[in-house]
């Protein structure tokens, strides 16, 4: 306002609107008044409206903040992306394989087994002679 | 927590903050409305020239800003406050043009849109017809002269000296840079002493 001041000071075709514009202003009838004055209760009225909105949607907005979180955290989780691993998903696949399970149980039995094998495979080349 | 959470935080923390600014400053919002609605309406009916209309004008200005921007910090709402009726005003100003177009192009003449200054003329309060007249005859030369005006010029002339808003808070009304708004109300000041000058010095 004060640079609007100095702008002004000094000049009487300025102040001299401003006076008669302000009369103008003055002099407006009651009925004008009244209607600025409905006017004027009407839009504070729009900040109960944009309230009773808000007081109304916060409980749904706060079930959506929750799920929003819980995805969140979920889809950020390192454990969850260290599953999400082909290797992790090898490892799982081995542990709920009942077959894999008796394989591991009898290990001993199938290196035996290998080891036969790779004997009879160097013995056979002896046998056929003949 | 990731960006996507953080994100989330700020935008819940932004909306509850804003509720609670809108509860403070409704008691605030009702003393500025207060404070500027009449000038506000004399401003929209000088661009105008129709009480009714803006009457209109000025309450959608008030219930736009109570509605987007009570929010605010109080110093911005009249530079938005006057953003928004110039805005409104203009949009009026189109639809007149438009609609005026059509009514010729149907053969139908303008008679309704004609002004009366004296029958809007405000009622007078306890002064002296003579007082009375000559204050009415300086109000409505100067709303001649300020008609005009090209539209830019016009509204920093009301803004500036009517409402009294600075160079600054003009520009924001306006949309433009402080050297413009300068510009404007320097050729209207300019402008309106040539036209009104043997009247009012």
């Amino acid at each position: 306002m004060n640079e609007r001041n100095d702008v002004t000071a000094g000049d009487a075709f300025s102040e001299k609107a401003k006076a008669v514009f302000d009369e103008s202003v003055n002099n407006l009838d009651g009925e004008t008044r009244s209607r600025l004055n409905r006017g004027r209760h009407a839009a504070l009225a729009e900040i109960d409206k944009k309230r009773s909105a808000w007081i109304q949607w916060a409980p749904a907005g706060g079930v959506a903040a929750a799920a929003l979180l819980a995805v969140v955290l979920w889809t950020g989780n390192p454990a969850v992306d260290e599953l999400a691993s082909p290797a992790m998903a090898a490892d799982i696949e081995i542990l709920l394989t009942e077959d894999s399970l008796e394989m591991l149980e009898d290990l001993e039995f199938y290196s035996w087994i290998e080891l036969s094998d790779a004997t009879d495979e160097t013995m056979e080349p002896a046998n056929n002679v003949g | 927590m990731n960006a996507g959470v953080a994100t989330f935080a700020v935008s819940c923390n932004g909306e509850d903050r804003t509720g609670v600014s809108t509860l403070q400053s409704e008691a605030k919002l009702n003393r500025f409305f207060a404070e500027v609605e009449k000038r506000a309406l004399r401003i929209a009916e000088i661009n105008i020239r129709d009480r009714d209309e803006a009457l209109d004008l000025v309450q959608d200005a008030m219930i736009r800003l109570a509605r987007n921007y009570a929010g605010r910090p109080d110093k911005e709402w009249a530079p938005l406050f006057y953003r928004i009726l110039q805005n409104r005003i203009r949009d009026w100003q189109r639809r007149q043009v438009v609609r005026n177009r059509v009514m010729v192009w149907f053969g139908k003449g303008n008679e309704d849109n004609d002004y009366d200054p004296v029958a809007a003329a405000p009622d007078p309060a306890g002064r002296s017809p003579d007082e009375v007249l000559q204050t009415h005859e300086a109000m409505q030369s100067l709303e001649t002269a300020i008609s005009g005006l090209p539209r830019r010029q016009r509204e920093a002339f009301m803004l500036r000296t009517f409402e009294g808003l600075d160079v600054a808070g003009t520009a924001t009304a306006m949309g433009c840079s402080q050297g413009s708004v300068k510009t404007h109300y320097s050729r209207a000041v300019h402008s309106l002493r040539e036209t009104l000058g043997e009247h009012w010095q």
